[in-house]
């Protein structure tokens, strides 16, 4: 991994910083993208961002270990997130879930040997008039059955 | 009854690239901008919103233009506008059609409503998740920038609006208004104490509104065609149409916009289509996860704010989750607790603490390791969370558990071991 | 002002202020656990609800501010209840760790649930286990399984020391208090969180386990480590009565003083105060040549006051050389003054004090010594002692300081002090010092002496005795006062100095700076 970010990534991360009075407010947004970019937020991230932001890294950590979409362990290539909340499991997702661990061959929260696939419970995805849903990295996917699933994840490349 | 003349906000959904520019200009869009930037003065603009009743359609049903009349007039500080579009209720997900179908509604009445109440600078909180709907409204934003109706000097009327799309991260807390603020300034999303509100000290400190996506979206409407024309839509006192989400086990489960007092019966056998082949209804929670749920007996009811009240229960997020009787209500109430103990934010006593002790004992329940009283406790605890917290996720972790054990006593309590 | 009525009592509260600080002022008080008068509300805890009259929810005194003509309830059975719930579910998520908690007597959490219904626990799940054991400083340990997430340390570490080293991370239930990786709470203040703690999540490691809060008495008195003079507690332990050796000064703690330290003092005092003890010299000494012999006070004086009479009665007082400390009270320099200065007319006199350190833009001052502004205010011209000044023809040198070792090499004092005909220590650490004179005299300790120390703003602050003296010793006042009885000076006025309230009395009288407000507690 190298220490400094891409001077893409440099340059956008300025123009959202310069969005807000306080360019620590760019904080959610610029992690979204150093993760993008790096695939998850170690100490590295941290302290880069922070230095960034005129922040201490520890305000970084408090934020990455607050919301549920970053990570700070590496995950695999699809980030496979099924829904479990109430409609979806009306209408089934708990299925899914059993047999996509069954698929893959790992459990809720592990992640796929060969690092393809990490899979997660989430909850509610606001898509519930196709429940049951699940999102493949940024990807929604909803009226899920056996089928559909299968068909998608050999879409996967 | 209702038809096609009742859709407002929706009424162009079907049309392919709604959310771009042209085919929205096309439709009539921004006519309401031009109208309100050249024809109005602020105070009119808010006087109009204030005169049609617009509720607040992200949970609480605050009087949109009452809340914009509470951000002082002469102030040192910039106000500021933030746009709740963090939908992150269980059961909800209209706010994803606009956003997605015609983003530019949403453009357009965010700068009606920043023109009424001197906003210069706006923000769009959207949840992290909708990430191709944040890139289709950043690409909406480019445009309107393109066409004058967004930055300096809007329409040639000296009118400068900055609007931004924030990116969340995976926490339904953030939906509440002073969390989301906290959120946008880079921070964890602990709700703040209120007083003092966000009208006088809000986001960076400054005098603030914070607005959900579909209320917004109904501003142009009633500018365009008058507080009068949005009341008869609606109610009296309760203007305009919402649009209803139906899912669970129905035949149509989606989005039905219908004046606001549709009867819920109407919107789950006429709209949605009734419950799937073979299913009964067993009940409904009304406005999202956080309403107090209605048993089937109960949804001839007028689908507002007051008359749901009234019953018990709230419209919230006009969420409609459809529960059929081949489920158990215990499965309800896991899904429930399981979803707060997660989403609690942690910063309080009652909520951090007493939402995942509901959550253990409902766990236990499902083992078959209930005892006699568990269901009482589980009453009690709510009751203790209710009220006595920080934010107004307490009530909303509470308020399901109490009612599902209200009305579902003699189900939950068969699942014990010794009664 | 405004009138408010809390419990049914009328109250007048200022402009402004929350419920929480009216009734307190009131004498009325109300349990509060994230809230802390240093820092703005936080609103968290939710233990401080009480009931406002026509408002139909329980309101949060810790930050709803009061207006004319509220009334308020805080003992209603609605508040119990509500109290006696938040506790409920405070307790459980908390270790059942009293018997081993260094808090136990003195935390928020005990004294709460005592007072609010001491409950059988209907908490029947499997408690949450979390990591008990964590370094989080050079002298702190947090237990998570204890803590209730108050964030009075973060806010602490965030607000007053600025330095940020404590966070929140996870959120819910697995909320938890952290700092980053290894970058431990690493400032000057880093002991006050352990004071900040409302229960036994963050514990001193020098303190922890050593004794039980309970057997502490709590003297008020004055860090005298440098010239701020921080407001302390000193928390001394009287000794088991069959168990000799068993009294003790277990720690300090801070004195809120709006004035001078507020809620807060910093590590080098909260540690420094603890060695102030250590190496006491206790035995009355006078060493003629190799033999050393003990001897009793009146003998001491005696002698000494004998030898001074000679040099006075000849008119060769500029034989005689005093080497005083600014950690002399303000009554021992003035008794000095009055005796040496005034009536002897002694004019060699010269200061040796710690040297200077760095002053940490807070508290701590460069200057470690209490009261250097006191003996200025005297009259004294605080000379730094240098060796040449000794060894101008000294026929008797009186040493009231400990610091000459810290400022010379032995060496070079033996050198010195040989040339010297008579040399004496009045001292409580003699320091290696006590082989090169005639006499030691020993001296209290701080901890063991009272009196009053003029800060660097000029505040005189009084301070009382915490222990006893040890062994021989007597404060630097009483060995003045009994001189200059020996030395048949007004006996009148010394012997009705029999403590050092009555000195400062004296001091007032004749310097219009000591006249202030009146001091002395008892």
């Amino acid at each position: 991994m190298s220490p400094d970010i891409s001077a893409g990534l440099n340059k956008k991360i300025a123009e959202l910083a310069a969005r807000y009075p306080k360019k620590e407010a760019a904080l959610l947004p610029v992690l979204h993208l150093v993760q993008r970019e790096r695939g998850l937020i170690t100490a590295e991230e941290e302290k880069l961002v922070a230095g960034l932001l005129g922040l201490k890294p520890i305000r970084v950590r408090e934020v990455v270990t607050f919301y549920t979409m970053f990570y700070q362990l590496p995950m695999g290539k699809y980030h496979i997130q099924v829904c479990t909340n109430l409609t979806c499991t009306l209408m089934g997702g708990e299925k899914l879930i059993d047999y996509l661990q069954k698929k893959l061959g790992t459990k809720i929260g592990a992640t796929t040997a060969d690092r393809r696939f990490t899979l997660s419970e989430v909850e509610c995805l606001g898509a519930c008039e196709q429940a049951p849903c699940m999102m493949v990295n940024f990807d929604y996917y909803g009226n899920l059955d056996k089928e559909k699933i299968d068909a998608i994840l050999k879409d996967l490349d | 009854m209702s038809g096609v003349e009742d859709k407002v906000l929706t009424q162009n959904f079907g049309l392919e690239n709604l959310y771009k520019v042209d085919v929205y200009l096309q439709q009539g869009g921004y006519q309401a901008l031009k109208k309100a930037l050249k024809e109005m003065t602020p105070g009119q603009v808010m006087e109009e919103v204030k005169k049609a009743g617009l509720r607040g359609r992200g949970g609480a049903g605050f009087p949109a233009g009452m809340k914009w009349s509470f951000v002082p007039h002469k102030v040192d500080q910039p106000k500021l506008l933030c746009v709740n579009a963090d939908e992150g209720e269980p059961g909800t997900f209209k706010d994803r059609y606009i956003l997605s179908h015609n983003p530019h509604l949403l453009i357009e009445g965010i700068v009606i409503a920043a023109f009424a109440v001197g906003i210069h600078t706006a923000y769009i909180y959207i949840r992290g998740e909708y990430e191709a709907v944040a890139q289709r409204l950043e690409a909406a934003i480019a445009e309107a920038y393109q066409k004058s109706f967004l930055g300096k000097n809007i329409l040639e009327r000296g009118f400068e609006l900055d609007l931004f799309v924030h990116r969340g991260a995976g926490a339904y807390i953030c939906g509440e208004e002073t969390a989301l603020l906290e959120s946008l300034e880079g921070k964890r999303g602990h709700p703040r104490l209120k007083p003092p509100f966000p009208a006088s000290v809000g986001l960076f400190q400054c005098p603030t509104v914070i607005n959900n996506v579909e209320t917004l979206a109904n501003v142009p409407f009633i500018i365009g065609k008058g507080a009068r024309w949005f009341l008869d839509h609606g109610l009296p006192r309760d203007g305009g149409t919402r649009i209803f989400g139906v899912s669970g086990p129905v035949v149509r489960p989606g989005i039905y916009e219908l004046p606001v007092g549709t009867s819920l019966r109407e919107i789950i056998f006429s709209h949605a289509g009734g419950l799937k082949p073979g299913k009964k209804l067993k009940a409904v929670i009304p406005g999202g996860m956080s309403a107090p749920i209605l048993r089937a007996d109960e949804i001839d009811i007028k689908m507002d704010c007051e008359s749901l009240a009234a019953a018990g229960s709230m419209l919230g997020s006009a969420a409609i989750i459809v529960i059929d009787e081949e489920t158990p209500i215990l499965d309800v109430l896991l899904k429930v607790a399981k979803f707060y103990s997660h989403e609690s934010c942690g910063q309080c006593t009652p909520c951090r603490i007493g939402t995942s002790w509901i959550y253990k004992i409902i766990k236990r329940l499902m083992a078959g390791d209930g005892e006699r009283g568990d269901v009482d406790e589980l009453v009690r605890l709510a009751s203790n969370i209710k009220g006595k917290t920080l934010c107004p996720m307490g009530d909303a972790a509470a308020m399901p558990v109490i009612s599902l054990t209200q009305k579902f006593r003699t189900e939950l309590e068969s699942s014990l071991k010794n009664q | 002002m405004i009138k408010i009525v809390i419990d049914n009592k009328p109250v007048e509260a200022q402009q402004g202020e929350t419920i929480l600080k009216a009734a307190q002022q009131a004498g009325i008080p109300i349990p509060h656990l994230c809230y802390h008068p240093a820092f703005p509300p936080e609103g968290s805890c939710r233990i401080c609800l009480v009931e406002i009259e026509r408002l139909p929810k329980l309101e949060l005194a810790c930050s709803t501010v009061v207006r004319e003509g509220m009334k308020i309830s805080t003992q209603t059975p609605r508040v119990r209840e509500a109290r006696r719930g938040v506790l409920e579910f405070l307790l459980a998520d908390h270790p059942l760790d009293c018997p081993i908690c260094d808090k136990a007597g003195e935390c928020d959490l005990q004294d709460y649930y005592q007072e609010y219904g001491a409950f059988k626990s209907a908490f029947k799940e499997a408690k949450e286990r979390r990591e008990k054991k964590i370094k989080i400083g050079n002298n702190l340990i947090l237990d998570r399984e204890r803590c209730v997430l108050c964030t009075r340390c973060v806010r602490f570490l965030t607000e007053t020391t600025k330095t940020q080293e404590l966070g929140v991370f996870r959120r819910g239930i697995r909320s938890e208090i952290s700092t980053y990786d290894a970058e431990f709470v690493n400032n000057n203040y880093s002991g006050n969180l352990v004071d900040l703690c409302p229960v036994g999540a963050i514990t001193d490691a020098q303190f922890r386990f050593k004794t039980r809060t309970w057997f502490l008495a709590p003297v008020e008195s004055i860090c005298p480590l440098c010239s701020q003079g921080c407001n302390i507690y000193v928390d001394y332990h009287p000794g088991f009565p069959r168990v000799p050796g068993t009294a003790k000064i277990y720690r300090i703690r801070p004195r809120l003083n709006p004035d001078v330290n507020d809620h807060w003092i910093c590590d080098y005092g909260r540690g420094g105060y603890l060695l102030l003890l250590n190496d006491r010299w206790d035995k009355l000494v006078w060493r003629k040549g190799d033999r050393e012999t003990v001897v009793s006070w009146e003998k001491a004086l005696q002698i000494l006051a004998e030898k001074i009479r000679t040099f006075h009665l000849k008119k060769d007082t500029s034989k005689i050389a005093l080497v005083l400390s600014s950690w002399l009270t303000n009554e021992e320099l003035f008794l000095i003054k009055k005796i040496f200065k005034d009536d002897l007319r002694l004019e060699r006199m010269f200061f040796a004090d710690p040297r200077p350190g760095t002053g940490d833009g807070f508290l701590l001052q460069a200057e470690r010594a209490p009261n250097a502004r006191g003996a200025k205010e005297i009259g004294f011209a605080l000379n730094p002692v240098r060796l040449e000044d000794l060894s101008q023809n000294t026929n008797l040198l009186i040493v009231f300081s400990p610091f000459l070792a810290e400022l010379y090499s032995p060496t070079a004092l033996k050198a010195v002090f040989e040339t010297i005909g008579t040399k004496v220590l009045v001292t409580p650490r003699a320091n290696g010092l006590d082989s090169l004179v005639d006499f030691v005299l020993p001296a209290s300790g701080m901890p063991e002496k009272s009196g009053s120390l003029t800060n660097k703003n000029g505040k005189i602050q009084p301070f009382s005795a915490v222990c006893p003296s040890c062994g021989d010793s007597r404060p630097e006042w009483s060995i003045l006062v009994d001189l200059a009885r020996e030395l048949k000076m007004n006996d009148d006025y010394y012997r009705s100095l029999t403590e050092p309230g009555a000195i400062l009395k004296g001091l007032a009288k004749e310097i219009a700076f000591f006249r202030k407000e009146p001091l002395w507690i008892s």
